[in-house]
């Protein structure tokens, strides 16, 4: 709820992000040798493009120092960028834009929630946005009535999120900021175990999900050995829904000593610490899965 | 209610060649009505004008013994079916003593008209037609009503046995009840004025009864809706019977305009219905002062059917905040009967037949093109 | 096989639409590769019934594996039959973490304590759902595999669709439901519809809602003709009003296909022009259903367009928040308030 006044332009930064997110492209399929030609082409003008980037980073970067100078220093004179100015105007445009993003950021990590009134102030909507790894991903927003009790009286969170416990148990009448850190908690975490299965399944063909569930708190994958080429069945177990990462880690295999070994020791304490779909990526680099 | 006698009817020449009495005849049988009941241009369709054109009141519904009048195997075939309505001219050189030869000359034009390929599918070619039509007598309400005329058709197996019963598949029936007697009287002679055709069965077969009708008869048919008007007269009309004869429930459907369009099914209970229209109703005794008013004493005026709808709309409105009246009014069902805004009607209990059907009639009356 | 085994897949073939036939079959994986091929799926379908049947006998398969058949293409055709959904309450403090081999187990040995013979398949389906499948039988009969009840629900949510259930099983079926999936007790959602995705979208709230917001929200734009700019301009600020209004209350998009809602009213009549009725002692009753192929998109209309007041009334957006299309209202101190048949939470 800090800052919630001043937060027109974060807003605005959460607007475009929500397009940014929404804008994806297609592969297309061409013949093998079009695909070379193009793909040429296509890594010169990436070549160039990175060039350009770099270019104008390094120009973001000095602006953006600028930037946050002034914010500090007000009195501080503008830096001179009149070389050709419709290219500085958009760079200026850019820099503000990251700077604000930066800010919204900041924002949402000391927890910051976005908050309207409704209804002539009769009740307040209230925004949580959920990020994992840097990238924003599904807002939840919940509608409260203020008189004559705080009530929630209308909400996105899905059914599986025991909103209704979680109210009563962080006593939403007297504790509202309470009641909200743990939701935020409970939806981050839900978001970003949800977010880790979606890159699993996406980075790791070659291993398998057994079994998951709507809340994301079970993941069953399947495993194989190089070598020996037996397969090892994974079980994630996410008890603590407040968290992204697994309480239990156990692995059962056609080897019985396998789970007893020391390297697949290691491998479990990994899982423990590490999102799983970069946790998958170390034991392949070990050599310890396929 | 004023009415002005349209005096060109002795003028209208009743021998000359056909063609040309058609069109001077029907325009001024028409104009006569029109006429008679005072009624505002036709082309206005607002539910204002549709009010003022029809009678803006009425008696209420008596319980009549159509039994007592009617045969009773007669008048249950004409219960409990679902009629489609169409209005019909008056009939040139009807008579209702020649029903016998009238049977013999449909069936022929049916079998004429199946020869040649048209409209007539009835299960299988080997089938033919029988025609019957007959008069149902005492189905009448005014001196100057024509007698109503039953049209029935059975369909007759070429290789049947005997005793194999015939299968109805068709029917239909011609009817005035009440019809406004200044403009029955307005009519030329040797015209019978029976405005109200209701027809069951298939298409095919309709179509041809239809054209038999009007070569012979030199009439033509028209589609006859119940409009909004005549839906929630016949919800108040049935209502009112409540007390007298349960009507079980109260049950209107109305379609609002909207993507997808939405249907709403609005049922009161019968006795709360029942309540809401005694409570709109003017107190009766205000209005009849002895004996020989007794018949006014029983009116019902279109301000109380407005505002009997308007009490159920309002209580609509109270609970959704959603207007009816941007909808249109598709259907009333009671235990008494059902209407639908196309055109169909079906009668389930006879004793308040007449009421509807005299309203019926009126809308038929008053449909007739120009 | 026996008479019923065919009698049970003579009907299912029918059942299956013509053009998924293959498609299920394949899914069903009972057939060899040959066998799938020899059939020639423009034949009649009582033709491939006889050569369905034929094969099945080949391969020795009985009444479990064409119930298999059977549950594939329930699966694959979920929205026939009507479907009642119910809500777990109450949980006990391990729901949360019931997985699915656990709930299989616990499901199958309480309701076997309850009936039996009873046969019962469960099937997990690819969106999370877990399917079950029951055919009933008592003291006197085998289950009957004709008339099988059908089961949905999805583990951690309290929310269980049902379709074929009769007066006599619910109860047994709640209980098995309600020991396994580690609840208190089961109530009746007054929610039904023939589209079960329908209704399990709209309780397990996959639908778009909206919310006020500080930044002009980007809701859809509808098609409106232009007819004059000044009136245009004049209408468009309340227009744009009662559209934000209308989505608040129904959601935006393309919205869960409801087809009914009820509303039992039992009410004061009350109306300043009507003295008699409005002194009236008792309510006012009767039944309200309110129909349309998308029932929620036509109320959405019915707000956007003018036709139904906004702010929406509680009654209508209730339907989205409370997750029911079957109501009783009655007079509650002041003004209409809804209740349930059951007890409300």
């Amino acid at each position: 709820m800090a800052g919630a006044s001043a937060t027109g332009v974060l807003s605005q930064l959460s607007l475009l992000e929500v397009k940014a997110r929404s804008r994806k492209t297609q592969p297309q399929q061409q013949s093998r040798v079009k695909e070379l030609k193009a793909k040429v082409e296509a890594l010169r003008a990436q070549r160039d493009q990175l060039k350009a980037e770099i270019e104008t980073h390094k120009h973001l970067q000095k602006l953006r120092a600028s930037l946050d100078k002034q914010s500090t220093n007000e009195e501080e004179e503008e830096e001179e960028m009149e070389q050709d100015s419709e290219h500085s105007q958009l760079l200026q445009l850019m820099a503000r834009h990251t700077q604000l993003e930066d800010l919204l950021y900041a924002h949402h990590t000391i927890g910051g929630y976005d908050v309207i009134k409704t209804r002539q102030g009769k009740g307040v909507c209230v925004s949580l946005a959920t990020a994992y790894d840097g990238v924003f991903l599904e807002t939840y927003n919940l509608e409260i009535d203020l008189k004559p009790t705080l009530r929630i009286s209308r909400h996105n969170v899905p059914p599986f999120i025991p909103l209704n416990s979680l109210a009563e148990q962080n006593n939403l009448q007297t504790n509202i900021r309470t009641f909200l850190d743990t939701l935020s908690r409970h939806l981050n975490a839900f978001a970003a175990r949800k977010q880790q299965l979606e890159l699993v399944k996406e980075l790791h063909k070659s291993v398998q999900v057994m079994e998951s569930n709507v809340l994301c708190s079970i993941l069953v994958l399947m495993f194989n050995v190089p070598k020996q080429k037996t397969a090892v069945l994974c079980t994630l177990d996410y008890s603590d829904h407040t968290r992204s990462l697994p309480t239990r880690v156990h692995f059962e295999s056609e080897d019985e000593k396998l789970p007893d070994s020391p390297e697949w020791k290691k491998n479990c304490s990994l899982l423990k610490e590490t999102p799983v779909h970069k946790a998958l990526i170390t034991m392949k680099k070990m050599g310890n899965i396929v | 209610m004023i009415c002005v006698l349209f005096s060109s009817a002795a003028r209208t020449p009743t021998n000359s060649v056909v063609v040309e009495r058609r069109s001077k005849s029907s325009k001024s049988y028409r104009q006569s009505y029109r006429s008679c009941v005072g009624a505002a241009s036709r082309l206005c369709f607002t539910p204002g004008f549709t009010a003022r054109r029809l009678n803006a009141s009425r008696r209420a519904p008596k319980s009549h013994n159509v039994t007592d009048k009617v045969n009773p195997q007669q008048l249950a075939l004409l219960m409990k079916t679902e009629w489609q309505l169409s209005y019909v001219t008056p009939l040139y050189q009807f008579r209702h003593t020649q029903l016998k030869s009238y049977s013999r000359q449909l069936s022929a034009f049916i079998a004429a008209e199946k020869q040649q390929g048209l409209a007539v599918e009835v299960e299988g070619a080997q089938s033919s037609f029988r025609v019957s039509i007959s008069v149902v007598q005492g189905m009448v309400e005014a001196d100057d009503d024509a007698e109503t005329v039953l049209i029935q058709i059975h369909s007759k197996l070429l290789f049947a046995k005997k005793d194999e019963p015939q299968r109805p598949v068709w029917s239909g029936w011609l009817t005035c009840i009440n019809g406004n007697p200044d403009y029955l009287r307005s009519l030329p002679e040797d015209f019978t004025c029976l405005p109200l055709f209701c027809s069951s069965g298939g298409e095919g077969l309709t179509a041809v009864v239809k054209s038999w009708f009007q070569q012979t008869f030199d009439c033509c048919f028209g589609t006859l809706e119940i409009n909004h008007t005549s839906l929630q007269w016949l919800a108040a009309l049935w209502t009112n019977c409540h007390a007298e004869s349960s009507i079980q429930h109260l049950k209107m459907i109305w379609t609002l305009p909207v993507a997808p369009p939405l249907q709403v099914t609005y049922t009161v209970d019968p006795h709360d219905a029942w309540q809401l229209w005694s409570s709109v109703r003017k107190d009766p005794r205000e209005e009849s002062k002895g004996g020989e008013e007794a018949e006014e004493e029983n009116s019902i005026d279109i301000e109380e059917v407005m505002e009997f709808m308007q009490g159920l709309k309002g209580h609509f409105y109270r609970h959704f905040r959603l207007d009816l009246s941007a909808g249109s009014l598709k259907q009333v069902t009671t235990a008494l009967g059902s209407a639908k805004y196309s055109g169909k009607i079906k009668i389930s209990n006879s004793r308040y037949m007449i009421t509807t059907f005299t309203l019926l009639t009126e809308c038929a009356l008053l449909k007739m093109p120009l | 096989m026996d008479d019923s085994t065919k009698r049970l897949l003579q009907r299912l073939i029918r059942r299956i639409p013509a053009q998924t036939l293959r498609t299920t079959l394949e899914k069903w994986g009972r057939l060899t590769a040959a066998q799938q091929r020899s059939m020639d799926f423009t034949q009649p379908k009582w033709a491939l019934s006889e050569k369905l049947l034929a094969i099945c006998e080949e391969n020795g398969l009985t009444a479990k594996h064409i119930t298999e058949l059977e549950m594939t293409n329930v699966i694959d055709n979920p929205n026939q039959g009507m479907w009642y959904a119910f809500q777990l309450m109450d949980p006990e403090d391990d729901a949360n973490s019931i997985e699915l081999t656990q709930f299989k187990e616990q499901f199958k040995s309480h309701l076997r304590e309850l009936v039996r013979p009873v046969s019962i398949k469960i099937k997990k389906h690819t969106d999370e759902a877990v399917w079950i499948r029951i055919a009933w039988g008592d003291s006197f009969s085998r289950p009957n595999h004709l008339k099988p009840t059908y089961v949905v629900h999805h583990l951690q949510t309290p929310y269980v669709f049902v379709t074929s259930l009769t007066s006599k099983q619910k109860p047994l079926l709640s209980q098995a439901l309600v020991l396994s999936a580690r609840y208190q007790a089961i109530k009746d959602a007054n929610l039904s519809g023939r589209k079960l995705t329908a209704i399990r979208d709209l309780l397990m709230r996959k639908y778009q809602q909206v919310f006020p917001t500080m930044y002009p929200s980007p809701l859809g734009e509808r098609n409106q003709v232009v007819s004059n700019p000044h009136i245009e301009k004049e209408q468009a600020e309340p227009a744009a009003n009662r559209l934000q209004m209308a989505c608040e209350a129904f959601g935006d998009g393309t919205l869960p296909q409801l087809q009914t809602v009820v509303y039992k009213l039992e009410t004061k009549f009350r109306d300043h022009t009507n003295k008699t009725m409005t002194e009236r002692e008792e309510p006012f009753s009767c039944v309200v259903k309110f129909a349309s192929t998308n029932l929620l998109e036509s109320l959405r209309h019915c707000a956007s367009s003018g036709i139904a007041s906004t702010p929406v009334t509680p009654l209508l957006s209730s339907i989205l928040q409370k997750g029911r299309n079957y109501f009783v209202i009655t007079d509650n101190g002041s003004g209409p308030s809804t209740q349930t048949r059951q007890p409300q939470t």
